[in-house]
């Protein structure tokens, strides 16, 4: 008898043909989250186990993190044969609960002498027998105790949820436009939870914004990181572009013109990194360069899919995710992303694609964008 | 090569204090309350730098009690004074305190006593028509700061002991001497200071010591309690390696050839030199050359710029300077000390605090001030339109 951890996956069942490359790509990312901790990883009908992890709770907080797995649940795996074994390992289970439970239990090994109905009945009587504080609840229980015979008996009561999603790398690669705020490190996250690997890319605009800027950042990348494995962060000086931008272009286009060249450095870096898509945090109406219209315009300058999962999300909507994600309480550090030197007191919020493109005639884009690439910095994160 | 310009912040170590912190660590590690030998001898190293402190200050080596720094110095000063009090008292302190000194005196009011602020002048200094007023004969503490952080004013404390002798004979006086401590000479005994507080790491000594001055017949309630250390008045293990270290500073910083005398200069070239190449650059606080102003902290506030910036483009050439006070440079808000001045929030948003050590080189003075001077002219077409 021992204890381990039963790990249930999501979305992966639905998968037809593709089933086991999906799976295998998942069993893969467990066995990477627990290697640190000496965690035994392997897959039997359908379920997931890892055995001989160092610590248990630290096994759970990093199979929770892993894309596709729906949930973790710590189970004492015992041998089947004995049954009245099985019904005294359920009674000690429950001995610290209180409240109503029921059992459920499930069959796999059809050859097995009790039915499933039969399971339930017998584990259930005893647990009463032994317990007289709980009482059974078939239809909303406070416990539930899953009782499953497969090779070996598995018994749990507590499970806890994962975050669902697809096991990651199986959905390409995609660049995110990484800034210190709140909304973008949520973005990368809902991407890459649909199994899409992730780059990152940040701008940064030194004497404008400060090295702590940047740490933040880096900080950012990490958090994600042990959602996504590990990450590049690509860091781009900005501040010549912005400068040229702030000399030469109509105030009122600055963020705009701004928000292009952005867009077009990550491009250029994702088809660099091998990425074939772009992600930012944007959430139509939040600011300025978020309209309808600048959204228009920022497009304009991308030839790959720019996924803006934040889209329909409300700022507290997004709040609410960043605390989950664990990314909140980096992203309201008070150092600045973006600095608001260059910030137009009244940003256009209606541009005109046409106007747009004749402001930026003034500058050398492809020059600028050249220049900032060559000062690039990679910053391998996480792991 | 690096310019370190950040002094007030804190120092770099002399090479002497790093040895006698080593050697102390090393060799004689032992607990300076136990009983054998070589723990009298540690005991007997750590009176001789409470000697050091003493000389330096014109006090007595029993008044020096070891603490771990600047604001463990004030708030056993403020909160060991207001927990003596009876009944409800009145305490003071200048608008421009560090943190140490103000959320000290916040919790005082939470205890309920009367706290109130002493204003100070568009030049930092205490006012000390405004302290006439506000001194009255049921003033338990006055605590001023010798030495300004921000603006380098050094307060008149002859001039409130004095006024303090007619208003408020009873009330003691603190003075938080952290970045006044060897750069601005004092005598505690000649001025009455009942209460100093002093930190190590300012005088390129060790972080993690300082000590409190507590003059003879000064009652104090202890803040940490235990093993009774210092007279009951300071609990906790001696902090032995901290102690020489400070020592060693003390001895060092005494044996310069005139280090004030030295700043004075250099701080005074880096002014002309700032107020020429920067139109509209303003001095924060006393003119360099003026009874009033420390040798060692030059305040300016650079027109059409953010401090911040602006630090950060001297960080970018390996020149170290800070903006209003290091404990404040976090927060987007702009320095309390500053506004106290009556600057306008532009002013103190373009504020940088220079603040010098004796090691500090005329070459390097140089080159910081023209290094300013080149990236003010730079950042400051970058204005918000």
């Amino acid at each position: 008898m021992r204890e381990l951890l039963l790990v249930r996956y999501g979305e992966v069942h639905l998968k037809g043909q593709n089933r086991p490359y999906f799976l295998r790509t998942l069993v893969n990312a467990v066995r990477r989250a627990v290697r640190e901790i000496g965690g035994n990883v392997w897959i039997s009908d359908s379920r997931i186990f890892v055995s001989d992890a160092q610590d248990m709770d630290e096994c759970i907080r990093r199979v929770t993190k892993v894309f596709g797995v729906h949930s973790v649940c710590p189970a004492i795996e015992m041998e089947k044969n004995d049954f009245d074994a099985v019904c005294a390992q359920a009674v000690q289970m429950m001995r610290p609960l209180s409240g109503t439970f029921k059992v459920n239990a499930r069959r796999s090994d059809k050859h097995y002498p009790i039915d499933s109905p039969e399971i339930n009945r017998r584990v259930g009587e005893r647990v009463l027998e032994a317990l007289p504080g709980l009482r059974v609840d078939v239809h909303s229980p406070d416990h539930v105790l899953s009782v499953e015979i497969r090779d070996k008996a598995y018994l749990y009561v507590r499970c806890i949820p994962a975050v669902n999603g697809m096991p990651l790398g199986t959905n390409g690669r995609a660049c995110l436009l990484l800034s210190g705020g709140i909304d973008s490190p949520v973005a990368g996250f809902m991407i890459a939870k649909r199994g899409v690997e992730i780059c990152c890319v940040h701008y940064h605009s030194f004497p404008y914004t400060s090295e702590r800027a940047k740490e933040k950042v880096v900080e950012l990348a990490r958090i994600l990181s042990e959602y996504c494995g590990k990450i590049r962060l690509y860091v781009v000086p900005f501040t010549q572009i912005q400068m040229e931008i702030h000399q030469k272009c109509p105030d009122h286009y600055t963020t705009l013109i701004m928000r292009r060249f952005m867009m077009r450095i990550a491009e250029r870096v994702a088809r660099m990194d091998g990425a074939q898509a772009l992600i930012t945090g944007e959430s139509v109406g939040q600011v300025a360069s978020q309209t309808m219209e600048a959204l228009v315009c920022t497009d304009e300058v991308v030839g790959m899919p720019v996924f803006r999962p934040c889209i329909g999300f409300d700022k507290i909507e997004i709040v609410e995710r960043a605390e989950q994600i664990g990314t909140y309480e980096t992203s309201s550090l008070p150092y600045e992303d973006c600095c608001t030197i260059f910030t137009p007191r009244h940003p256009t919020t209606h541009p005109k694609p046409e106007l747009i493109r004749k402001a930026e005639e003034a500058l050398d884009v492809s020059a600028l964008t050249d220049a900032a690439l060559q000062g690039m910095e990679c910053i391998e994160v996480g792991e | 090569m690096e310019i370190y310009l950040d002094n007030s912040a804190t120092t770099r170590p002399f090479d002497a204090v790093v040895d006698a912190v080593c050697a102390c660590m090393r060799d004689t590690f032992y607990n300076a309350s136990a009983a054998y030998r070589p723990a009298v001898d540690a005991e007997r190293r750590m009176r001789a730098v409470r000697g050091q402190i003493a000389r330096a200050l014109g006090a007595r080596e029993d008044e020096v009690v070891f603490v771990s720094g600047g604001t463990e110095a004030d708030n056993l000063a403020i909160l060991g004074t207001a927990a003596l009090q009876r009944k409800p008292m009145r305490f003071l302190c200048s608008a421009v305190e560090h943190p140490a000194v103000l959320e000290a005196m916040a919790r005082v009011k939470e205890m309920g006593h009367d706290v109130r602020t002493l204003p100070v002048t568009s030049r930092g200094v205490l006012d000390l028509d405004a302290a006439e007023a506000l001194l009255s004969p049921d003033t338990a503490l006055v605590s001023v700061m010798q030495v300004n952080n921000e603006t380098g004013a050094v307060q008149p404390i002859a001039a409130l002991r004095a006024l303090m002798d007619r208003l408020c004979p009873g009330a003691r006086l603190h003075v938080d001497g952290v970045q006044g401590f060897l750069r601005v000479p004092v005598s505690l005994s000649a001025l009455r200071v009942d209460l100093y507080a002093l930190s190590a790491h300012k005088i390129h000594g060790p972080k993690g010591v300082g000590a409190l001055v507590v003059r003879k017949g000064t009652r104090l309630a202890p803040v940490l309690l235990g093993g009774g250390q210092e007279g009951g008045l300071r609990s906790g293990t001696y902090n032995t390696p901290g102690i020489a270290g400070m020592g060693a500073a003390v001895e060092a910083f005494s044996a310069l050839e005139d280090p004030c005398g030295r700043m004075a200069r250099l701080k005074d070239a880096l002014a002309q030199r700032l107020l020429a190449g920067v139109p509209g650059a303003r001095i924060n606080g006393p003119l360099p050359g003026e009874p009033d102003a420390a040798p060692h902290i030059l305040n300016v506030s650079f027109p059409n710029v953010r401090g911040e910036v602006l630090l950060h483009a001297l960080e970018g050439q390996g020149i170290y300077v800070s903006t209003g006070s290091a404990c404040s440079s976090h927060g987007r808000k702009v320095s309390q000390g500053l506004r106290a001045l009556g600057l306008s929030p532009q002013q103190a948003e373009g504020a940088i605090r220079f603040s010098l050590s004796p090691m500090n080189t005329p070459q390097e003075i140089e080159r910081a001030a023209d290094a300013a001077i080149a990236a003010h002219a730079q950042l400051s077409q970058f204005r918000r339109r």
